[in-house]
């Protein structure tokens, strides 16, 4: 569609623009950040996305997940972000997978990617993640949220970096909802993991090993090196 | 030697927003020194991780005087 882009110029070249339509990133997980994730990408232009979830939508989605409305409880949400992903850019290609991310499947699942995105709710998750992604030397970059707060990284293989933010203990297997978990922590957080990941695929700096921390309430953003 | 403490996101509610810089012995380890203002990380259900002017350590890990150690609650919805 002539023009669509237009407003992506200057932040991108027409060569980096051209770039990203040949890319793919799988998004593991189309909830509240992974729905923001994934609309960012599509209209941004990324050219073949893979979506990822074992869930469907319920009532309690309709808080923050972009991707859910009051019509479509009870539906697949990776099947949702692709049906409703076509409607905003045919030209991108986008694969829904309906299962669950587990040791076995993981690498398969993710193979041939250039980027993978974690937008799961859950620690266990994250590790199998994080080593899947090891495996098959693919970029990850990392998100939680969690009340006011959130926290956006990028894991190189080797290095790690959800492994040390969570080392104590055996990992929650469930999400934690003690904190609440509001739309616009979902929407920031899932923005700046959009972000993060058109540096990635543009080979421009990123947060390598780092992970900027973002508290709502005090709005503070602060860089950890890992 | 010295050392300041802040708390980051939940812990905040818990144990309070303002720095707090204390006086600990030479070698004391970052649990030592939280252990001074009254905080177990061990306790402390929604405990994260801690860093040292901005670096991740280990709790383990030794602080310097003049250190400025931030704990960060832990994140992990999605």
């Amino acid at each position: 569609m002539e023009g669509r882009y237009n407003r992506n110029l200057g932040v991108l070249t027409a060569d980096e623009q051209d770039a990203l339509m040949q890319k793919s990133v799988c998004i593991i997980g189309c909830g509240g950040l992974g729905g923001g994730v994934i609309e960012n990408l599509v209209r941004m232009g990324v050219g073949k996305l893979t979506v990822v979830d074992c869930d469907t939508f319920d009532v309690t989605n309709l808080n923050r997940q972009v991707l859910s409305n009051e019509g479509n409880i009870g539906n697949s949400k990776a099947d949702e972000a692709a049906a409703q992903m076509k409607m905003i850019n045919s030209e991108v290609d986008v694969t829904p997978i309906h299962t669950e991310l587990t040791e076995e499947n993981c690498r398969k699942i993710i193979a041939d990617h250039d980027l993978v995105i974690d937008a799961v709710d859950n620690i266990k998750a994250r590790l199998i993640l994080e080593a899947g992604c090891e495996e098959e030397q693919i970029p990850l970059v990392h998100g939680a949220i969690g009340g006011w707060t959130g926290q956006v990284g990028v894991v190189r293989p080797k290095d790690r970096l959800i492994h040390k933010i969570y080392p104590e203990g055996e990992p929650d297997a469930e999400p934690d909802t003690s904190l609440g978990n509001p739309s616009f922590t979902a929407s920031i957080i899932s923005a700046i993991e959009a972000a993060e990941s058109i540096k990635v695929l543009l080979d421009k700096d990123a947060l390598y090993n780092k992970l900027l921390m973002v508290d709502l309430i005090e709005h503070s953003y602060e860089i950890i090196e890992f | 030697m010295k050392v300041t403490i802040v708390m980051r996101g939940t812990l905040r509610k818990a144990f309070g927003a303002e720095e707090k810089t204390v006086e600990v012995p030479d070698g004391c380890t970052v649990d030592e020194a939280l252990q001074t203002i009254g905080i177990n990380y061990r306790e402390v259900k929604n405990f994260g991780f801690v860093s040292v002017n901005n670096m991740r350590v280990m709790i383990s890990d030794p602080v310097n005087d003049g250190d400025y150690i931030k704990a960060f609650s832990k994140v992990s919805g999605g």
